[in-house]
């Protein structure tokens, strides 16, 4: 009777984290199952949305989409499609042609700055080059609908203006210093990231501040699947592209670019 | 005597153990050490407790580094494709095929056409505003570079309501005049923002000389590019909007430039 009282309490002990890791592996493998789910029900939406249009009178040849010269002509029309389009306005415009490794910002077609891409990396369902409906998509401009930075877009000072003359004080020479790490990523409204980092002064703290940039950015993505995966609904994937630039250069393109921009993008 | 080393003798072949591997591979000094440690219940409590702490943080860190980092990387291998894109003979011999590669390459060619004629042989400028720079083009090669001056990003307030904001504009402009000796017809701001009243609209207050260099030109809603007293501030952002330039390249840009040509801002 002593040996069975003095084992119950050691068994209640062990039941409770026991309990506690099933609990949270279950959790961690739905939530690693709806996010692998997440990349194939973003590719239907853009095969939806984008895919060839199938008439009864004009059905298209599936063997050309197979065919590399013709995904070629196909890839690159869809880009000068996208960059007329984006010419037609007077604003600022970039332009991303991964193949030559050049990020341009463009007024009217004029190229205005041109910067040699360091590295990049993109989304898997982006490398799908024989897909229709992803040069499709990538044949219309897009648009900037939100960004997240590490520096100010338009760094506004704000001055009260004196009462009288004695209140005056002339102003103050700009800090151009240039300290500041410079990343910043960019939400399209067709769903697509671009991610553009700065590579040059790269100072232990310039490393930390990026890690802890990307860090947000994945907490946030990933609060966002536990929110849709609590719901029992596949969470949105956000194909990216991430790209490196010249300090400089990441800073100039962000600031010359508008609120609402439109990038085109050549891969 | 030798009775008692023998019988010291047998006894250790019985335990089977050799002289002085007594205490397996801990030093002595250690285990006893670890024996007064563990001996102290405080002391075991803590020690237990740190390891708990110390397992837990570990453990929610792999859980962390699994969800931010290794999922997305497989839904990256997930969604890998490696294109299939063949160079089919039979499909090259199609006649539908030429007449699609034919119309997409003529399509081809004429948006890249199309696309070069917006670069113009004609003058133009560039002005970065980030790095406040400028660069002077004709006949679509780079003549001239040099600083200049843009807008501060200055909000200017009052009690009231009045507001202004000193940046230059950003796309694409045309020059819409030229002028020498110009004359700076000073507007409400330049008198708010050193605390003077605001006199009336043709007031002699209101008109000042020879601070806009020898030569100016207009982009539209009173911009202006023009010249400076304060060239020391060349390639900084200090301006309430217009370009300003040194002598010598704002005459170049006045002589090159015409009515007509295009400014070019980001």
């Amino acid at each position: 009777m002593e040996n069975n009282i003095e084992q119950a309490p050691g068994k209640n002990r062990q039941t409770g984290p026991v309990i506690t890791a099933v609990i949270i592996t279950v959790i961690l493998i739905f939530f690693t199952i709806m996010s692998l789910m997440a990349p194939g029900k973003k590719l239907k939406e853009i095969r939806l949305k984008f895919g060839p249009e199938e008439t009864s009178e004009n059905q298209p040849d599936e063997r050309l989409y197979s065919d590399s010269a013709y995904m070629a002509l196909l890839k690159e029309r869809s880009f000068f499609q996208a960059r007329t389009s984006m010419a037609e306005t007077d604003s600022v415009y970039m332009t991303l042609n991964l193949s030559d490794s050049t990020a341009n910002l463009e007024i009217s077609g004029v190229t205005v700055h041109s910067v040699k891409i360091s590295s990049f990396r993109f989304s898997g369902i982006l490398k799908r080059t024989d897909d229709y409906a992803i040069s499709s998509m990538l044949a219309q401009p897009m648009n900037i609908t939100g960004d997240l930075a590490t520096i100010k877009k338009e760094p506004l000072m704000v001055k009260m203006a004196p009462k009288d003359t004695s209140e005056f004080k002339p102003d103050v020479i700009p800090d151009t210093s240039n300290y500041e790490p410079v990343n910043y990523i960019l939400e399209m409204d067709n769903g697509i990231r671009i991610y553009v980092y700065q590579t040059t002064d790269t100072l232990k703290s310039n490393n930390r501040r990026r890690f802890y940039f990307d860090l947000r950015d994945r907490l946030s993505t990933a609060w966002q699947y536990a929110k849709s995966a609590a719901m029992f609904k596949v969470p949105e994937y956000h194909p990216f592209i991430k790209i490196r630039l010249p300090k400089a250069d990441a800073k100039i393109i962000y600031r010359a670019l508008p609120r609402k921009g439109q990038v085109a993008v050549y891969m | 005597m030798n009775d008692n080393i023998m019988d010291d003798n047998s006894s250790y072949m019985e335990e089977g153990l050799p002289e002085g591997n007594r205490g397996g591979a801990v030093p002595e000094g250690l285990r006893s050490l670890f024996d007064k440690l563990f001996a102290s219940p405080k002391v075991r409590k803590v020690i237990i407790r740190t390891s708990v702490i110390t397992g837990g943080l570990l453990a929610f860190l792999l859980l962390a580094a699994f969800v931010l980092y290794i999922v997305p990387g497989m839904q990256e291998v997930v969604s890998a494709h490696r294109p299939k894109l063949l160079s089919d003979p039979e499909l090259k011999e199609d006649k539908n095929y030429k007449k699609q590669i034919s119309a997409l390459s003529g399509e081809v060619q004429r948006l890249s056409r199309k696309y070069a004629s917006y670069t113009s042989g004609q003058s133009y400028i560039v002005i970065n505003t980030t790095d406040n720079k400028f660069f002077l083009y004709r006949n679509k090669k780079l003549i001239r570079t040099g600083l200049c001056s843009s807008g501060s990003y200055t909000m200017l307030k009052t009690e009231g309501e009045r507001k202004w904001i000193f940046k230059t504009p950003k796309g694409k402009y045309r020059i819409q005049g030229k002028i020498t000796s110009p004359v700076w017809r000073k507007p409400d701001w330049a008198f708010v923002e050193e605390g003077l009243p605001i006199p009336s609209a043709t007031h002699p207050s209101r008109y000042e000389y020879g601070v806009l260099g020898d030569y100016a030109l207009s982009i539209g809603d009173g911009y202006l590019i023009h010249g400076t007293l304060y060239k020391r501030f060349l390639g900084m952002p200090v301006t309430h909007g217009c370009i300003r330039l040194n002598d010598e390249d704002l005459e170049a840009i006045y002589n090159t430039l015409a009515v007509g040509s295009k400014v070019y801002i980001f």
